[in-house]
């Protein structure tokens, strides 16, 4: 019983025109080869670098695309209303995934410099040796091709089901959809978690916590949330998604990153705590290189910027319903999700304090274009929101 | 204040709708009319009610702000006081000063929640006035059926627009039926 008047969208729904921004297209494939090279090249004058370099860019985007292939999910597993006309963008960043598998091939080229296990022969370390069943070569190969497989397959039919049910509104397609999504759930929490312990956490084999699967997912559930903030506000700000998209979806996307905002310090700060309690050398090491030298000043700036911060900020309904407003906010989420994967990766390879390269910057810029490109290509291959989706209405009408 | 012939203290003016969307309909009318005093009564909650009625915005979270606050003071203060020099205990090694905070968070935490949750329970009674032992609805005889299929509203005599003619002529035009005149005690 909403008094805000609906219009009903166009039947043919909304098309995003290439033509308009083919220079921004054309300027990030631009980008994308000349820092895909320069990378190229990193890998031969400095490999070590890069490849740290690298994985931190990898990392940053692989959380962002498997966080909104996780709202894909669970948006079907739920049954949920209000995403129908944000699920497209959510469709469309999940399959760059493929585009991250490809992105992924460097990492096994470099694994030498990353991985210290891989090169220490048996009989050195017995602690090493104990997990020779899981860190092998062999198995690691193995594992990333079904976790990047699963993830593309996944996200790939979900995608083209929806498209597909853009052309009639068969309700057979939610029903596909949601047979996927649940097959898909126990898959992404067991891809992400393993994915999360080979290759972030086994940069230091000697290392490990149960809690660090569950915190990458926290901080990718959040910051991909903020990512989608941002994809539709640009949209909207193209002029594309005008009358969809409203104020109230922006209210229920706003509670999303205030929720995973105190989600991810929950994780972060259990998985903390009890290492810091405990105070056992071979849990503290991890904390001890990042929370010592010049690594200090940036845990505390993703303790204060990633929780503190934003969690002040979007106690306020009103941040939550101005689209502009929340886009700062979700810039600055998205900002420190970077800060966060780089105190993960970087400090494995500069103990002694934060040094900064240019190698970081380039393949972030390297990666992030390359998706940027594939996606602005993706976009207009269909409607921006799904037209024929049977709760279309029921999610255009959304209060809250 | 308005009596009825009677001698009796009139409470408000109360109307019976057939439907949830007769009341709500209703509803808008009367706020856009400009009263303040009034209220709506129905079996079950009726979606979009608050903005057809005009409440606004809630201050109920700011109690629960001030409950969350307080929290966090107290669980701040019964730490850091024995901590820093009332009642120094040695654990673990753990340092003294400031940075032990990690270990102090559990309790600020849940300190916080504890009283944002008093808070928020306590200031939603005081709030719709609870508890009370009797309301001036009670005395309308069909009003007894609010719980089970009745749709009512009432116009308060304390309202400043309220006048009896008025009034009667308003619910009579949103289709309020049963019209009648409330008493207070």
């Amino acid at each position: 019983m909403s008094e805000r008047s609906q219009t009903v969208p166009t039947p043919e729904g909304e098309y995003f025109e290439s033509s308009r921004f083919a220079g921004l297209s054309f300027l990030l494939g631009l980008v994308s080869v000349i820092t895909l090279v320069l990378c190229a090249v990193g890998a031969f004058v400095n490999p070590h670098q890069l490849s740290y370099s690298w994985l931190f860019a990898f990392a940053f985007f692989f959380t962002l695309c498997a966080g909104c292939f996780f709202w894909t999910i669970v948006h079907h597993a739920t049954d949920a209303e209000w995403t129908v006309v944000v699920r497209r963008q959510l469709e469309n960043i999940a399959v760059l995934l493929a585009v991250l598998a490809l992105l992924f091939v460097p990492i096994l080229l470099l694994r030498h410099h990353l991985y210290a296990w891989m090169d220490i022969p048996r009989g050195h370390e017995a602690a090493l040796d104990s997990k020779r069943a899981y860190l092998n070569f062999t198995f690691f190969v193995v594992r990333a091709i079904v976790f990047l497989g699963s993830f593309i397959v996944a996200s790939q039919l979900l995608r083209c089901l929806s498209v597909r049910q853009d052309t009639d509104g068969n309700p057979r397609f939610t029903i596909w959809m949601r047979r996927v999504s649940f097959a898909s759930l126990p898959m992404f929490a067991f891809c992400l978690t393993f994915g999360a312990f080979d290759w972030l956490m086994s940069l230091n084999y000697r290392w490990f916590s149960t809690m660090f699967g569950v915190y990458i997912f926290a901080g990718a559930a959040g910051s991909s949330m903020s990512l989608l903030v941002l994809v539709i506000t640009a949209l909207r700000q193209a002029g594309y998604l005008k009358d969809v998209v409203t104020v109230e979806h922006y209210h229920i996307m706003g509670k999303w990153m205030f929720a995973f905002c105190i989600f991810w310090a929950y994780i972060g700060f259990g998985q903390y705590m009890l290492i810091w309690y405990a105070n056992i050398p071979e849990e503290t090491q991890f904390f001890l290189a990042r929370n010592t030298q010049s690594w200090w000043v940036l845990s505390m700036l993703l303790v204060i910027g990633r929780f503190f911060g934003p969690f002040a900020i979007l106690l306020l309904r009103s941040i939550k319903k101005n689209p502009h407003q929340l886009s700062i906010v979700a810039g600055w989420i998205l900002f420190m999700q970077l800060l966060d994967m780089y105190l993960i990766v970087l400090p494995a390879l500069h103990g002694t304090g934060v040094h900064a390269s240019i190698w970081d910057l380039l393949s972030l810029i390297a990666v992030g274009a390359t998706l940027g490109f594939v996606y602005l290509r993706l976009v207009p291959r269909s409607s921006l929101f799904p037209v024929r989706d049977p709760r279309l209405i029921e999610s255009l009408k959304l209060v809250n | 204040m308005m009596k009825t012939p009677f001698g009796h203290t009139v409470y408000a003016m109360g109307a019976e709708y057939p439907s949830a969307a007769a009341l709500y309909e209703a509803a808008k009318r009367v706020r856009d009319a400009g009263f303040r005093r009034w209220d709506v009564y129905s079996p079950f909650p009726i979606h979009g009610m608050d903005e057809a009625m005009g409440l606004g915005k809630s201050w109920l979270s700011g109690w629960v702000l001030f409950g969350g606050v307080s929290g966090l003071l107290t669980a701040a203060l019964v730490e850091f006081g024995p901590s820093w020099g009332l009642y120094r205990l040695d654990v673990h090694g753990k340092p003294w000063n400031f940075w032990t905070v990690p270990a102090f968070f559990p309790i600020m935490f849940e300190l916080t929640v504890l009283f944002g949750a008093f808070a928020s329970f306590f200031a939603w009674l005081g709030m719709n006035g609870l508890p009370r032992w009797y309301h001036p609805m009670f005395n309308w005889e069909r009003f007894s059926r609010v719980t089970n299929d009745g749709f009512f509203l009432a116009i308060e005599a304390r309202d400043p627009r309220f006048t009896e003619t008025g009034v009667r002529e308003l619910l009579e035009q949103t289709g309020g039926q049963h019209i009648t005149i409330v008493h207070e005690d």
